[in-house]
């Protein structure tokens, strides 16, 4: 337990530490590993926790960053109220989205995969309210009350503040016994229901909210990036989240940002020397799978108790 | 009147275009519980292979040939060597596939480029045919919608009237004890793979002298070809039938009525569909 309060005490201080150390090019690809470990958290949450494997959730992702971007350019709605505007509307996509849990194994991957295509599709062909290839452009720097977020490193540490927060309440949430009867779900599902839990309520729950986390990274996003084109919606966005967590270890709080960094970081270096990356990402993924199944989390903890190659 | 039977033939040309894919990937389901998201790629991989055969030497037969036998191959190795160890996981399987998708669709684009490439037609295949009421439409639609029945047909035959086919169907509904009773599902699960992956290959020749062949169809179709396993039920090959009518007819009257929401034309139904039957039509609980 105290080496896990030391643990967080360090890490904490380290990335604080970032913005005074880093140079500008490291500080923006970390913010955007932060960012993108918590969209990868969120799927997370389905699969580490509740054993549901979604390739949707660029879904939620993309419609919160398109729902901030346009009600800043177009209608002039400041930060604060775009935002919640935008955790609103991705989460209500969960919501519907979510009915997906009726559903299991390949149904399930496959339904979750057909919805993101509808979203992708909407922001890709409906050109004249979304932008359509082009996207939407020159989204204003958030602006806190009267205080302009413009430097790299303030954003930095506001991405910061808020995944702390995030990372607190998801802690509570895993832990909580609704935390706990998702888990119970995962390994077996027949049994929580001659328990007498309803199964479809909490997978349902858990995917709603696992939208809210998604729909959250999307505004950091959109406020990181300053635009949002159809990409943000796409396929492999929603796979790479899916990839991350698990080449970080799922079912962890620490994974899906390492994986976060390992994808993102490795991506950056490869595509400045050689043209085709998403090769070298499919490469990755078949290594992933046939390789390290569970993920850097998974190596640490079979090393530690010390029986390699059974992992976790 | 006119346009509406224009689109009526349109959707079933697609249709035909998603059965061939969506019948091999609803089949090696069916029977060893694989999702193999490659399909896309191996229709893409097998359209350029196609097309660089049609252009030396101008036959569209041999294109077809080709572009088929030589995905039969990659679909074999790709198979015997990333999948089957893998076992029976549907996530590791999805995102192996997916990871051999990405690999197929970076070398197309290294070796055709990204351009949107077309298949030339041979001349026997070009121009319209005028039929009854007056209405002209091209050849190549036609004949795909014919090469589609024709397909269907001999999947069907196989299928229910021969030996391999009640093999397969068994091995469909109980593969332990199709194994116990002395059949070797794993080399059946060859024969039908090579089926399947013969299948998408002819598809992607055929696409591409239908739609274009560009970096990014491979998802484009698959994502259809999904729909219609979604729809008419994972392991059915009458769904497979059913679902291609299904999707081909609402792609093309949504493309035709609502262009910015076709997307949405064709998945809301399926979304709806699903509310009320989770495995769609033909399906069983996998």
């Amino acid at each position: 337990m105290n080496y896990r309060v030391v643990g967080i005490v360090v890490l904490a201080a380290l990335l604080a530490a970032v913005p005074s150390v880093a140079s500008e090019y490291w500080l923006v690809l970390f913010t955007q590993i932060l960012i993108f470990g918590l969209l990868a958290l969120s799927a997370d949450l389905l699969l580490g926790h509740a054993g549901l494997f979604s390739l949707c959730h660029a879904a939620f992702f993309a419609v919160s960053a398109y729902t901030v971007a346009i009600l800043q350019t177009r209608y002039g709605v400041s930060t604060i109220p775009a935002s919640l505007a935008g955790l609103c509307m991705g989460t209500l996509l969960a919501a519907v989205f979510a009915s997906a849990v009726r559903t299991r194994g390949v149904y399930f991957i496959l339904i979750t995969l057909a919805f993101g295509y509808i979203v992708w599709g909407v922001a890709y062909r409906w050109a004249s309210f979304t932008g359509g290839d082009n996207g939407v452009t020159n989204v204003p720097a958030p602006a806190l009350g009267g205080l302009q977020v413009v430097s790299k490193a303030h954003y930095y540490y506001f991405v910061l503040a808020v995944l702390a927060i995030c990372l607190a309440s998801y802690r509570i949430l895993t832990t909580s016994p609704f935390g706990l009867a998702l888990r119970g779900i995962k390994s077996s599902e027949s049994r929580m229901r001659s328990l007498g839990y309803r199964v479809g309520a909490h997978l349902y729950v858990a995917f709603v909210i696992s939208g809210f986390y998604a729909s959250l990274a999307g505004v950091l996003y959109i406020y990181y990036n300053r635009f949002v084109n159809p990409v943000a919606a796409s396929f492999p966005i929603s796979v790479e989240a899916i990839l991350m967590a698990i080449i970080g270890g799922t079912g962890t709080m620490l994974g899906p940002f390492i994986g976060s960094g390992i994808i993102l970081i490795l991506r950056n270096w490869v595509s400045g020397f050689f043209h085709y990356y998403t090769a070298v990402l499919g490469l990755i993924f078949i290594a992933t799978v046939l390789w390290a199944p569970n993920g850097v989390m998974g190596l640490i903890r079979s090393w530690r108790s010390g029986n390699r190659g059974e992992g976790a | 009147m006119t346009a509406i039977i224009l689109q009526a033939i349109n959707g079933l040309s697609l249709a035909a275009l998603l059965f061939l894919l969506a019948s091999g990937f609803t089949v090696t389901f069916g029977l060893m519980r694989v999702v193999n998201m490659a399909y896309g790629a191996y229709y893409l991989l097998g359209g350029y292979i196609g097309l660089s055969v049609m252009r030396t030497t101008g036959s569209f037969e041999l294109a077809m040939l080709v572009g088929s036998v030589a995905i039969v191959i990659l679909g074999f190795f790709v198979d015997r060597f990333l999948i089957r160890p893998i076992g029976s996981n549907h996530l590791a399987q999805v995102l192996l596939t997916v990871g051999v998708a990405f690999f197929i669709g970076e070398v197309c684009l290294a070796i055709w480029g990204g351009d949107s490439l077309k298949i030339q037609l041979p001349s026997y295949l070009r121009g319209s045919v005028e039929l009854p009421g007056g209405i002209y439409y091209p050849k190549l639609r036609i004949a795909l919608i014919a090469f589609g029945i024709l397909t269907a047909t001999s999947l069907w035959l196989l299928y229910h009237k021969t030996q391999i086919g009640a093999v397969v169907r068994a091995g469909v509904d109980d593969r332990e004890m199709v194994n116990a009773i002395g059949i070797n599902v794993d080399r059946l699960f060859v024969l039908v793979s090579a089926v399947a992956s013969f299948l998408a290959g002819i598809a992607g020749v055929v696409g591409g002298a239908f739609l274009t062949l560009n970096p990014g169809a491979e998802w484009d179709i698959l994502v259809l070809a999904l729909v219609v396993v979604i729809v008419g039920g994972l392991g059915s090959l009458e769904g497979a039938v059913l679902g291609s009518i299904v999707v081909g007819l609402l792609d093309a009257y949504g493309r035709w009525l609502a262009p910015d929401f076709s997307y949405f034309v064709l998945f809301g139904p399926m979304a709806i569909l699903l509310l009320f039957r989770p495995t769609g039509i033909f399906g069983k609980e996998h």
